[in-house]
């Protein structure tokens, strides 16, 4: 097996004097899915948001397919933050769903998955056209490609936001939160998306506090909590055999929330 | 009430008008222009630059355009800068107004949420194509509003010109008061020209909001 997709090591990083990263040591082979768990302000999300460099880290390493991200390689002395030419061109190898979408309101959901097609790839508009109709129709949404995002249902435009950033043809996939801005109704209907993706071998990293697609799709996944890693390994250890109190608290609080 | 004055001086009232409508336009459009301008600068300029700007901003929107207005005029020749009345008055209109302009793009960009512009980030997007695709459309739209509101005070504040006579209307109602010693007829007459610019200005701006509306959101129709 060569190196890890994702290869994170010993990533640090504060906000003011709060630390949120304290060390964060974690890899992704690929085709693996690593579900990232833990209660909310662990530094999850900001993990997540390094990975692609929307925020910077302090210290310590992340390499996608062992190119480091962010910074310039030195050999010793402090480090130069990447151009910006050349974060860009990391960054079109990474597709990320967000929470909340961030779909652009003024264009189609078709004009959401051609647009990066065009601009970024090159694509002619016929082109970026014809990839967009066929990843909005791997998403199940084939039918909606001329509705804008304000007309469609929140799990509808998650799964164009997951189009979008696979029309791109990304080596891995970030995922921060995919369904917590979703009513209960439509989580489903993107994580049955999420479970595809998965089966056709996609590199993802996943940030989720849905522990039944963890457990069920995740190849591992990892407790972060004050902004470390606490426990990781295959879904049914770390959700039924870890030893750490702080997992087996976390769980137990899950468990008593959803038990009716 | 004497109509027959106002008869008599409506072709000078009428070319009143249409000088005030002519400055109003061309320094509404520098404005808009400039300020545009000046809100591109804060967002993108260097530090030195955003600086200059900000006093820029601060000067001509905390000082009277009157103010403005005299020392572009009067003072203009000192620094090599000789204009006509009007030319002195489009000029300062735009100066004067692109402040606001400035300060209203600004807020404009500030409004589109942030998670689109990562979402563009994260695919790879220039800032330039960002900029232009993502972050004007909604800006703009959300621009509107505020921008056909200083337009419609900016249509009132021409009445300055005539301090540095600009034939506009406020001075020739001026000129005609005098003339005939009909106070009240001059200003029945600013009155309803004035009224009418603001109101077929706000109404065309309504229609414009409401273009700009369908065209970004297409949302709770």
């Amino acid at each position: 097996m060569g190196a890890p997709v994702i290869e994170i090591r010993d990533v640090k990083k504060a906000f003011g004097a709060h630390a949120v990263l304290r060390g964060v040591d974690l890899d992704v082979a690929k085709s693996e899915v690593v579900c990232v768990i833990g209660p909310s302000g662990s530094g999850k999300s900001t993990l997540l948001r390094c990975v692609n460099f929307l925020e910077s880290y302090d210290s310590g390493s992340i390499r996608i397919e062992g190119k480091l991200i962010g910074y310039e390689e030195t050999q010793g002395g402090p480090r130069r933050p990447m151009s910006t030419r050349k974060l860009r061109e990391m960054r079109r190898e990474i597709g990320m769903v967000f929470q909340h979408f961030n779909l652009w309101p003024h264009m189609s959901a078709l004009g959401n998955v051609a647009e990066p097609l065009e601009r970024v790839r090159g694509l002619s508009a016929a082109e970026a056209g014809e990839r967009g109709r066929a990843m909005l129709k791997r998403v199940g949404l084939a039918d909606k490609a001329e509705a804008y995002p304000g007309r469609l249902s929140g799990g509808q435009q998650q799964r164009v936001a997951i189009a979008r950033a696979l029309a791109m043809q990304p080596r891995l996939m970030l995922f921060d939160e995919p369904t917590s801005a979703l009513d209960p109704e439509l989580v489903g209907e993107v994580l049955e998306v999420m479970r595809n993706l998965a089966g056709d071998g996609m590199t993802m990293l996943i940030v989720t506090h849905e522990m039944g697609f963890a457990a069920h799709v995740a190849t591992r996944i990892a407790f972060i909590d004050g902004g470390r890693v606490i426990d990781v390994g295959e879904p049914r250890k770390v959700l039924h055999e870890s030893r750490e109190p702080r997992v087996r608290q976390f769980l137990q609080t899950y468990h008593d929330r959803n038990a009716f | 009430m004497s109509f027959d004055v106002l008869w008599r001086y409506a072709p000078s009232l009428a070319s009143g008008f249409g000088v005030t409508v002519f400055c109003w336009g061309a320094g509404g459009a520098l404005g808009v222009v400039l300020g545009f301008l000046i809100a591109l600068g804060f967002r993108a300029g260097a530090a030195p630059l955003r600086w200059a700007l900000r006093v820029f901003v601060e000067v001509f929107r905390g000082t009277p355009f009157l103010m403005q207005l005299f020392l572009l005029y009067a003072g203009g020749p000192a620094i090599g800068l000789r204009l006509s009345a009007t030319q002195a008055g489009i000029l300062g209109l735009g100066v004067y107004s692109s402040s606001y302009f400035a300060e209203i793009f600004r807020a404009g960009f500030a409004a589109v949420p942030q998670g689109q512009v990562e979402a563009a980030m994260s695919v790879g997007m220039t800032r330039f194509d960002t900029l232009k695709r993502v972050i004007l459309p909604s800006a703009l739209v959300a621009a509107l509003p505020p921008i056909v509101n200083t337009l419609i005070v900016l249509s009132k504040e021409t009445v300055v010109l005539s301090i540095i006579t600009v034939p506009e209307l406020m001075y020739q109602a001026q000129t005609m008061a005098a003339e005939t010693f009909t106070a009240f007829e001059a200003i029945f007459a600013l009155a309803v020209f004035y009224w009418l610019l603001v109101e077929v200005v706000s109404r065309l701006g309504r229609r414009l909001e409401l273009m700009a509306t369908r065209f970004l959101s297409h949302e709770a129709l």
